[in-house]
């Protein structure tokens, strides 16, 4: 079989997180527009040059009334007026699924240059109505409806889940927590650099940080974000006439080394039933860790230097570690306790403060994660770098651990 | 500071900084301070005059950032038991009222009591850190330092960091890597001038938008150099906020100790000090240039120092506003601010001269204040929430900025003259911060 041809990342851009679209009176359109014009300057790409673009989206249309996302692109310039886009959805999956599909056209020669958008505005409803919207990510009918938050409930069940198999203590999931919002007060596009949190408060369990659903409190929770992250992908002709013009080498040039895409059944009941006499609580998360490495050609998680992962919440942080491989299945805490996690540790998780920290615009996330692991291997993260990253690793999961997808980003 | 970052979160944690003693824990700052310390340091002790005035300090603390573990990590007391408190401090951070003898007769005792290793940290705003330093033993000198943290300090990053003429480097370099790290602020490094980098450029501009309310009215003034010149929150409300005693404290100090092109701006306008003495002081005493009675707005006549609603003060039509405004709701800034630009209801002059006075302003105080403009530029961002001069210039053009400063009859920069001549190259770079946010569309 012939080589697969190589998908470079020539960088981008992310808004700050911290940002709330709705107060500074601001239109969807001016999301994508900056997150858009603001990948091209750094990335110093005349609009001309774009073939095609990608755009992640979880819910515009209920979030801001808002279809035809892809439609907004050609918005930002007027030459991008013309160029064929498209919009993807797979809830907190989005973005990732919008690379995917990009990164096959550029695999399957159709294009030199693609633009990939992730982009969600959720400031514009209330925490309520929001939660609820979020619920269309589950089956909702039988697991949304009339239930008050429930993606906390079905992460706080995961938790239980853990606790039933191998047993889960709260200092633990507090200890992730602490870490995340830690590393968010090195990224000044982070969401939460700014909030009071430490292991005493995620430990807290008083009206301070008060319980949402089960065992998951408000410090264990990732953010309500309004955010867009805009990357460009390239075939190794146009990278390499991109690299010459800047007088950098092909081989300083990320590429999206391996990928890994799977989707389970969508109620987390049937999930937890499936995998009742496995050791990993969702296979098919690991399944899609596993696949990345198989493409890139890594062994296990000590090919990389790193880890951006989907931590909506605490629980899925902890499932992650042991999917990953950094422990036996059912002891993630022990990873946390040795200080694996940490950004000089033994394998850094969310250097950026993930979900947590960072912020969480859902169909947004997937392209964040692109960046980050792009700016690491490039030693470009600023004071949230990771000494000499040349592999990061992404993990993006769409629902109660539905879709996932997973790029290995190296040199 | 050049540093990897790897090497700057080593160097955070090569001292040892286990206990910090936050001296005038009652004040705003003081427990703000105490309150950003306590996610980071074991042990935090706030200090006031009485035990009851600094467990006051603690409850608004717990009350500042929402969280009663704020009270496991502090302990209280007064200023009795200084000696016993400093004994095990590795930091000393004064946060008294902004009153030079006070601060003196602080460090006195201070010095008597503190460990020979011990960092002595002021949050002053203004005041000269060489002068506060003067009299005091090498140890006290090579120890002490500027941090002056942007109230409140749970919500604003931005931070300035002053060395005197003999502190340490390396205690200097481990506080920056501390604050960064484990505080989560972004630093900037100013010289030891009058009310240093950012509360000398904005005040300058808050003062001149307070001239103006005397001639056009608070409601019109606030308006015209609204949100959408670059700005959360517009000029008055944030003297409002901030206090009118301390807006009178920074502008005055600088009045008195510079003598710099823009001195008449400075100068706190009469109806202000009028009004001080009836004890108008802003938010704090329920009244300042604007207040709320019951569910109806007033505004200060600055002329009698009555209130009037501010549904009956009449303004005129300013449509160049609704333009920009809405070029902005969309993301197209530069179209907006040239909008703002080639307006011509006289009211846009108004706000223009303003926008002109502080780019003028803040390129003129490079050399004085810091080093380069781009420390201006980080502390008017992370400080203020203001678009940043250097922003302002690369969004209307360097030849348009030239223009605006020529035309309100302010002296032109070099360094925009240079770059007006030149090839449009940005004036900021900063690879993480968003400019887009500065422009708000209202």
């Amino acid at each position: 079989m012939a080589a697969r041809p190589e998908v470079y990342v020539l960088g981008g851009y992310q808004t700050d997180f911290a940002r709330n679209w709705t107060k500074e009176n601001k239109h969807f359109s001016a999301l994508m527009r900056e997150g858009v014009r603001g990948a091209l300057e750094r990335c110093d790409i005349a609009p001309e040059e774009v073939e095609s673009a990608h755009v992640g989206n979880f819910a515009a249309e209920l979030y801001c009334m808002q279809g035809h996302l892809g439609a907004f692109f050609t918005e930002v310039d007027p030459k991008f007026s013309g160029v064929p886009t498209s919009r993807h959805e797979a809830a907190c999956a989005s973005g990732s699924i919008a690379i995917l599909a990009a990164s096959a056209e550029i695999e399957a020669g159709r294009y030199d240059l693609q633009a990939v958008v992730g982009i969600e505005q959720m400031k514009t409803v209330s925490a309520a109505q929001g939660g609820s919207y979020l619920g269309t990510a589950a089956w909702y009918d039988l697991e949304a409806k009339g239930v008050e938050f429930p993606f906390p409930k079905l992460f706080g069940r995961l938790g239980d889940e853990y606790d039933r198999r191998y047993g889960l203590k709260d200092e633990h999931l507090a200890e992730i927590s602490r870490i995340n919002y830690e590393n968010a007060k090195l990224n000044a596009n982070a969401q939460t650099r700014t909030w009071y949190m430490n292991k005493q408060h995620a430990l807290c369990r008083t009206e301070d940080n008060p319980a949402v659903g089960g065992r998951i409190r408000i410090s264990d929770c990732s953010q309500v974000t309004d955010g867009a992250v805009c990357v460009f992908l390239a075939s190794r002709a146009y990278a390499e006439k991109w690299a010459k013009g800047r007088g950098v080498e092909l081989a300083k040039i990320p590429r999206v080394k391996g990928w890994g895409h799977n989707t389970a059944r969508l109620r987390f009941d049937d999930k937890i039933a499936e995998s009742r006499d496995q050791q990993y609580v969702l296979p098919h998360v690991r399944s899609t860790i596993t696949s990345a490495w198989k493409r890139a050609g890594i062994a296990d998680v000590n090919g990389v230097d790193g880890i951006e992962t989907h931590d909506c919440f605490t629980t899925s942080e902890y499932m992650a570690i042991d999917h990953f491989g950094i422990t036996a299945p059912g002891e993630s805490w022990k990873a946390v306790e040795a200080g694996w996690l940490e950004i000089d540790g033994k394998h850094p998780i969310n250097p950026s403060g993930g979900l947590i920290g960072a912020g969480h615009p859902v169909g947004a996330t997937g392209v964040r994660q692109l960046l980050d692991a792009a700016l690491q291997v490039t030693g470009q993260a600023g004071d949230y770098q990771v000494e000499g990253a040349r592999n990061f690793q992404t993990l993006n999961i769409g629902g109660s651990g539905t879709t996932s997808v997973s790029f290995v980003v190296g040199l | 500071m050049s540093s990897t970052p790897a090497q700057m979160r080593r160097l955070a944690g090569s001292r040892p900084l286990q206990h910090v003693v936050v001296l005038g824990a009652n004040g705003t700052m003081g427990y703000g301070a105490a309150a950003l310390f306590t996610q980071a340091i074991p042990r935090v002790t706030f200090l006031a005059r009485s035990r009851e005035k600094a467990q006051e300090g603690l409850q608004a603390a717990i009350k500042q950032v929402r969280s009663e573990t704020v009270g496991n990590r502090a302990d209280v007391g007064s200023y009795e038991e200084l000696d016993a408190k400093l004994a095990t401090a590795d930091l000393v951070f004064e946060a008294l009222t902004e009153d030079f003898a006070l601060k003196k007769q602080m460090f006195d005792r201070v010095e008597k009591s503190r460990r020979a290793d011990s960092i002595v940290a002021t949050v002053t705003s203004g005041l000269s850190i060489n002068e506060l330093a003067e009299g005091r033993g090498d140890s006290f000198r090579r120890h002490f330092l500027g941090l002056h943290l942007f109230n409140p300090p749970n919500v604003i990053v931005g931070t300035e960091l002053i060395g005197g003429r003999e502190t340490d480097p390396a205690v200097l370099d481990f506080i920056e890597a501390f604050s960064r790290v484990r505080l989560g602020r972004e630093i900037v490094r100013t010289h030891d001038a009058p009310a240093f980098a950012g509360n000398r450029v904005g005040f300058k501009v808050l003062n001149e938008v307070a001239q103006l309310a005397e001639q056009i009215g608070p409601v019109l003034a606030d308006r015209l150099v609204g949100p959408y010149t670059g700005r959360a929150m517009t000029p008055l409300a944030t003297i409002d906020l901030v206090g009118w005693d301390i807006h009178r404290a920074i502008v005055d100090n600088v009045y008195e100790k510079t003598q710099d092109e823009a001195h008449a701006t400075l100068k706190l306008p009469d109806y202000m000090a009028k009004a001080m003495q009836r004890g108008v002081l802003g938010n704090k005493s329920g009244a300042g240039f604007f207040k709320k009675e019951g569910k109806t707005s007033l505004a200060l006549d600055p002329a009698s120092g009555d209130y009037r609603p501010v549904a009956e003060i009449k303004l005129p039509k300013l449509g160049y506003i609704d333009r920009v405004a809405a070029l902005h709701n969309v993301g197209r800034y530069a179209e907006g601010m040239q909008a703002f630009l080639a307006a011509e209801e006289p009211e846009a002059e108004i706000a223009r001269r303003v926008i002109a006075g502080y780019i003028s302003y803040a390129f003129h105080r490079v050399g004085e204040v810091t080093d380069a403009i781009t420390g201006i530029d980080l502390i008017m961002a992370t400080g203020f929430n203001w678009a940043p001069p250097s922003v302002l210039v690369d969004t209307m053009g360097a030849r348009a900025s030239v223009e605006l400063i020529e035309r309100a009859g302010l002296p032109v920069p070099q360094a925009l003259r240079d770059a007006a001549r030149g090839a449009a190259r940005p004036f900021f770079h900063h690879p993480q911060l968003n400019v887009g946010k500065f422009f708000v569309a209202n």
